[in-house]
C-alpha cells in the first residue's frame, strides 16, 4: 500500500463504494481496485477496513450480498446497491457536493 | 423502523454465526488471491505474490474481528452468557432453585390470574369489528331507551350505523313439552351488521328479519349438543316460531361488557320495548363531535315527541365501548374498588415471594461470597457481577412465570366455565391475550429486579480482601439486611392474614344472619309467562288467582302468595322528597324499598306483621290507595305513633297504611336496615315475571317439583322454575363468598410463603452461627443460654414484624369496611387474634427447630469446620 496516498475523509468511503457498487455488482476485491483505479491511483482503501465497512452496509440495508461465480470458477460474494442504499447515495453525494463547494469558495476567496 | 429492521438483520446474523465466519474468511482468502494474481500478471513471480498479497492485506485476524465487530448486539450475547452460566448455576443447587421458583411461581400465577379476570371483566374488547370508532350513547343520562327514539335516532343518519340491544330480556322456549326460560338479548335487526359480530356458524339477524333468533356457544352446546346441522331449525319462542340463523363463537364478548352474555338473541319487535343504543362512527368523527350532534337530534326528537318528565337531549352521554371508557359511565365504584383490593392483595403476595427469592438469593451470595470475590480481585467489574447475578434472578423468574402461567391458565379455565349463581347471565370469557403477555413480562423484570438487586448488590460490596482473608468472618454480623426482609415479609403476611381472616370471618356472619324472613321453609316459584297470551291484566289475574288456589291446595303448603320481587334478588329503591303525612304537612326527603304484593304474603314468607291487618283480594286497582310499611318507615315517618289508620301522600297520591311488619333485609345481607314500603299487588300493571312465595310445613326440598308441575299444569307455554328460598341468595351471598375465597386463598398463600421464608431465613442464619455457636459452647455455655440467645434475636424479629403488619392491618382494612356485613369491624379482633396466634406459631416452629438442631452439633465438629 502506498504509504503516500492520502487518508480518506471520515465517512466518505461509504459514499465511494455506494458509488462503485451504484453502476453494477462487485465482490470486494473488485470495489477497491475500481476505487483506486477511478482516483487514478490516489486513493487506496485498507482492506482492514473495507470488509467491516461493506458489513455495517449490509446491517443497515444499503447492500445486499449474494453469493455468485468468479471467471476462475470460484465461489465469490457479490455485493449489490438497494433501494435503500441507492437513496443514501443521492443524498450522500449531494450534501458531499455541497460541502466541497463550500470548501472551495472559502479556498478561492479567502 | 429502521433500527427495527437493523436490529433484526443483527439476530438473524447471532443465528448463523458460524457459517458467517467461514464465508468471510473464504471472502478474505478470496480477495488475497486476486491481488496476488494481479502481481503475478505485473511480472512479480508466483511465490513472491502471494506472500505480497498476504503482506498488504495486514492482519486477516482482525479484520475478521472487526467485521464480526460490527454485526454484535453486545448486550444480547453478554446476557446469553449470562443466562447460559447462571443456567449452570441453579442446576449445581437444584433444592434452592425448585424453593426460589416455587415461591415465584406462586406470586406470579396469583397476579396473573387476577389480572386474567379483572381485564376479562373490566377490559375486554368487544367481539365486534374495530371497537375503536363504536360509542355507546345514553340518552338523557340513561343507560336504555324506547324503540321508538332509537328509530328517531337511527333515520337522523348521523352515523354509520345505530344499533340497539336489551341485554336483559327474558323468553320462553317451547321446548316439547316443557317451556324454558332463557335469558335473551332483544336486538334491533341490523345490531348484528352494525357491530360486526363475527360468527361461528350461520350469521346474524339481518334487517327486516322478525323471525329469525342467533344461538350462544352455551345454549348451543348445552342444549342443542353443538349441532353443525342447527341452522335452519326452528325454535318456538315466546310463541313464535324463529329460525336459527346463527351461532356465536365460544369467545364472544357482549359489547355490554361485564362478562354479560344472554343465551339466546332474538330481534326487537315492539315499540315499547327499551334498548340500550350503540353507533358506529364514520371517519373523521370524534366522541366531542358525535356528542354535539347527538344533542342537537335529541332536542329535535324533544320538539317533536316530547316527553312530560324528561329532556333527552339533557345529560347526553357518549362513551368508547372497551377499556378505561367502560369505567367512566356506569356505577361500577365498589366493584371497582374490590378489584383494586385484589389487585393490592395479589401485589403483597408477590411481593413476599420475592422477599423469600431475596432472602435466599443473599444466603446463597454469603456463601459465594469467595467465588465472587476471586473474580473481583481477577479484574471483573462490579458491575459485571452485578449483571450476572442479576442474569441468575431474571432466570429464576423467568422460570416461576413460566410455573405461575400454568397456574393462571388452570384458573382461568375454570373461571370461564364456572357459572355464577346470579339472576343474570354472567360468563367471563377468560383467555390469555398479549395483555397478558406484556404483563407477565413486567412481573419478570420486576420480581427479577426485586428479589436479585439488593443481594446483588450487597455481593459486590464487600471488601474483597476481608473476604479472602475469611478468618475475620468467624462472628459475622448476625442479621442486616435480612432481618429487614424477614421483618417486613412478617408485617405484610399480617396484613394478608388479617384481610383473610376478615373475610371468612365476614362469610360466616353473612351466612348466619336472619334476612329477616323464613328462610327454611319457603319456595319460591317463578313463572313467566309469554306476553302475547296476556295482553288483557285480567287474563294474567286470574292466572294468579288460579295458581295461588293450586298451591294452597297442594299437601304440605300452609300458604301461598304472590310478589313482584323477591327479596335480596331484586332491588327496587323510590327517593322522593315530598313526602308528607296526615300530621305533618312538612315535606319530608326519604328514600325506600319498594315492592308490591298480594295477599298473604308476609304470612307465607314469614315476615311477622307488628300491627293492622295483610293486603286482602279487595286491595287492588280502582279500590282506595292502601300500604303497608316496615317498622323503620314508621319510625321515621311517624315517630312512637301507631301509623295504621293515618296516611301519607307522596307525588299528590295519597295512600293510607294498614299494616306495620317487622325490618327484613331487601337486597342484600350487608345492607343497613332501610325504610320499606308494599303497595298490593295489581294496584297497577304488573310484569309478565310471577314470583309466587310457598309457604311449607315441613322442609322444601321435596315439594318443589310438585309446586312446578302444577304451575306448569296451569299453562305450558310459561316458563317455570321453582328453588327452595335457602338456595336463592346467591346475589346476596356472593360478594363475601368470593372475597372469603378469594382473600382467605391469598392469606394462607401468603401464610405458606411467610413461613418458607422464615424458616429458611432462620434455618440458614443459625447454620452459619454453627461454628459461633461451637466456640460459645465450648467456652461453656450451656444448651439453655444459647436457646436463649437464638430465640431472642428471632422473635425479637418477628415481634418487630408483628407489630409493624398490625398496625398496618389495622389503618389498612379500614376501606374495606364497605364489604363487610354491618356490626362487623374491619378492624375484627378475633380476626387480629387469629393472626398473632398463627403467625407466633409458625416463628415458634420456624426458630426451634434450626435451634435445636444448631445444639446437637458437636462442639469440636464445630471448631474444626474450617
Amino acid at each position: 500500500m502506498d504509504k503516500d496516498s492520502p487518508q480518506l475523509l471520515p465517512g466518505t468511503l461509504y459514499m465511494l463504494i455506494l458509488r462503485i457498487l451504484d453502476t453494477e455488482p462487485m465482490h470486494g476485491y473488485a470495489i477497491a481496485r475500481r476505487i483506486k483505479q477511478c482516483s487514478a491511483d490516489v486513493l487506496g482503501v485498507e482492506e482492514s477496513s473495507l470488509y467491516p465497512a461493506l458489513n455495517r452496509m449490509l446491517i443497515k440495508g444499503w447492500l445486499e450480498a449474494e453469493w455468485g461465480t468468479s471467471k476462475t470458477n470460484r465461489k465469490v460474494r457479490y455485493y449489490r446497491l438497494t433501494t435503500e442504499g441507492r437513496m443514501q447515495l443521492a443524498s450522500e453525494a449531494g450534501e458531499f457536493n455541497r460541502l466541497v463547494d463550500a470548501i472551495q469558495l472559502v479556498m478561492k476567496r479567502a | 423502523m429502521q433500527y427495527g429492521k437493523e436490529f433484526w438483520r443483527r439476530v438473524l446474523y447471532l443465528g448463523r454465526r458460524s457459517r458467517f465466519h467461514s464465508e468471510l474468511n473464504d471472502e478474505l482468502q478470496w480477495h488475497m488471491e486476486c491481488r496476488a494474481e494481479e502481481l503475478e500478471q505485473s511480472g512479480v513471480p508466483h511465490d513472491e505474490a502471494m506472500a505480497r498479497a498476504r503482506r498488504d492485506f495486514g492482519s486477516a485476524t482482525r479484520a475478521a474481528e472487526d467485521t464480526h465487530d460490527s454485526w454484535r448486539i453486545g448486550w444480547i450475547e453478554d446476557l446469553g452468557s449470562d443466562l447460559r452460566y447462571a443456567g449452570r448455576a441453579l442446576r449445581r443447587s437444584p433444592g434452592f432453585a425448585l424453593a426460589a421458583m416455587f415461591c415465584l411461581a406462586l406470586g406470579i400465577g396469583a397476579n396473573a390470574t387476577i389480572f386474567s379476570i379483572t381485564t376479562s371483566f373490566l377490559f375486554s374488547l368487544p367481539s365486534c369489528r374495530e371497537a375503536s370508532s363504536l360509542i355507546a350513547i345514553w340518552e338523557g343520562g340513561n343507560s336504555a331507551s324506547s324503540i321508538a327514539d332509537y328509530k328517531f335516532l337511527r333515520d337522523a343518519r348521523i352515523f354509520e350505523g345505530t344499533a340497539g340491544i336489551n341485554p336483559e330480556m327474558e323468553v320462553n322456549w317451547r321446548n316439547g313439552e316443557q317451556s324454558t326460560r332463557l335469558f335473551a338479548g332483544a336486538v334491533t335487526d341490523d345490531y348484528f351488521s352494525v357491530l360486526g359480530v363475527p360468527f361461528q356458524l350461520g350469521r346474524g339477524i339481518a334487517p327486516g328479519e322478525t323471525t329469525t333468533a342467533v344461538l350462544s356457544h352455551r345454549l348451543w352446546r348445552n342444549r342443542f349438543g353443538s349441532d353443525p346441522g342447527v341452522l335452519g331449525r326452528h325454535v318456538v319462542l315466546d310463541g313464535r316460531p324463529c329460525t336459527i340463523v346463527g351461532v356465536l363463537p365460544a369467545d364472544h364478548r357482549n359489547i355490554v361488557g361485564f362478562g354479560f352474555s344472554p343465551d339466546i338473541f332474538v330481534p326487537a319487535i315492539h315499540d315499547d320495548e327499551i334498548v340500550q343504543f350503540y353507533a358506529r362512527m364514520p371517519q373523521g368523527m370524534t366522541i366531542p363531535i358525535a356528542r354535539e350532534r347527538l344533542k342537537s337530534v335529541f332536542r329535535e326528537l324533544d320538539r317533536v315527541h316530547p316527553k312530560e318528565d324528561v329532556k333527552r337531549s339533557r345529560n347526553v352521554l357518549v362513551t368508547g365501548v372497551s377499556g378505561m371508557d367502560v369505567l367512566a359511565q356506569e356505577q361500577l365504584g365498589v366493584v371497582v374498588a374490590f378489584f383494586a383490593m385484589l389487585a393490592i392483595v395479589v401485589g403483597l403476595v408477590l411481593l413476599i415471594a420475592c422477599t423469600n427469592v431475596a432472602g435466599l438469593l443473599l444466603a446463597r451470595a454469603s456463601s459465594r461470597s469467595r467465588e465472587l470475590a476471586v473474580r473481583l480481585s481477577l479484574g471483573a467489574s462490579r458491575m459485571r457481577i452485578v449483571r450476572h447475578l442479576l442474569a441468575e434472578s431474571l432466570l429464576l423468574s423467568s422460570l416461576g412465570a413460566t410455573a405461575g402461567l400454568l397456574i393462571d391458565f388452570v384458573c382461568a379455565h375454570l373461571a370461564s366455565s364456572m357459572t355464577l349463581p346470579l339472576p343474570v347471565p354472567i360468563q367471563l370469557v377468560v383467555a390469555p391475550d398479549w395483555r397478558l403477555l406484556l404483563f407477565s413480562i413486567c412481573m419478570v423484570l420486576l420480581s427479577a429486579l426485586v428479589c436479585g438487586l439488593l443481594p446483588a448488590l450487597k455481593a459486590v460490596r464487600k471488601d474483597v480482601n476481608i473476604t479472602l482473608k475469611r478468618d475475620q468472618q468467624q462472628v459475622e454480623r448476625a442479621w442486616g439486611l435480612r432481618s429487614v426482609l424477614i421483618t417486613g415479609q412478617i408485617a405484610i403476611s399480617t396484613v394478608l392474614l388479617a384481610t383473610g381472616f376478615l373475610f371468612l370471618h365476614n362469610l360466616r356472619r353473612a351466612t348466619s344472619m336472619n334476612p329477616g324472613f323464613d328462610l327454611d321453609h319457603t319456595i319460591w316459584a317463578y313463572m313467566r309467562l309469554v306476553p302475547e297470551n296476556y295482553k288483557d291484566q285480567s287474563r294474567q289475574m286470574a292466572l294468579v288467582r288460579q295458581a295461588l288456589e293450586r298451591l294452597r291446595s297442594l299437601p304440605g303448603v300452609q300458604a301461598a302468595a304472590i310478589t313482584r320481587r323477591v327479596p335480596l334478588n331484586d332491588n327496587c329503591v323510590i327517593g322522593t322528597d315530598d313526602l308528607t303525612t296526615d300530621l305533618s304537612a312538612t315535606p319530608m326527603d326519604v328514600d325506600y324499598q319498594c315492592n308490591n304484593v298480594g295477599p298473604d304474603y308476609f304470612h307465607a314468607i314469614g315476615i311477622p306483621l307488628l300491627q293492622g291487618r295483610e293486603f286482602t283480594a279487595q286491595d287492588r286497582k280502582g279500590s282506595q290507595q292502601v300500604a303497608i310499611v316496615n317498622e323503620a318507615f314508621a319510625r321515621l315517618v311517624f315517630g312512637n305513633r301507631n301509623p295504621v289508620g293515618h296516611t301519607i301522600t307522596r307525588w299528590k297520591v295519597t295512600f293510607s297504611i294498614v299494616g306495620v311488619v317487622k325490618d327484613s333485609k331487601y337486597f342484600t345481607l350487608g345492607e343497613r336496615q332501610r325504610l320499606a314500603l308494599y303497595e298490593p299487588y295489581f294496584a297497577r300493571e304488573e310484569p309478565v315475571n310471577l314470583n309466587f312465595i310457598v309457604r311449607t310445613a315441613g322442609a322444601p326440598s321435596g315439594l318443589a317439583k310438585p309446586i312446578g308441575d302444577a304451575l306448569a299444569q296451569l299453562d305450558s307455554s310459561a316458563a317455570v322454575e321453582t328453588k327452595p328460598m335457602v338456595r336463592a341468595l346467591g346475589l346476596a351471598l356472593l360478594p363475601s363468598q368470593f372475597g372469603a375465597a378469594m382473600l382467605g386463598a391469598m392469606g394462607i398463600l401468603s401464610l405458606a410463603l411467610a413461613a418458607i421464608g422464615l424458616y429458611g431465613i432462620l434455618l440458614y442464619s443459625v447454620s452459619r452461627r454453627t461454628r459461633e455457636i461451637g466456640l460459645r459452647m465450648a467456652l461453656g455455655a450451656t444448651p439453655a443460654v444459647i436457646l436463649r440467645t437464638i430465640c431472642r434475636s428471632s422473635f425479637g424479629l418477628v415481634g418487630a414484624g408483628l407489630t409493624i403488619g398490625l398496625t398496618l392491618a389495622f389503618l389498612g382494612t379500614r376501606p374495606l369496611a364497605m364489604f363487610l356485613v354491618p356490626g362487623l369491624s374491619s378492624s375484627d379482633p378475633a380476626a387480629f387474634g387469629a393472626v398473632i396466634a398463627v403467625l407466633g406459631m409458625v416463628a415458634v416452629l420456624a426458630t426451634l427447630i434450626p435451634a435445636i438442631r444448631a445444639l446437637r452439633v458437636d462442639p469440636m465438629t464445630a471448631l474444626r469446620y474450617e
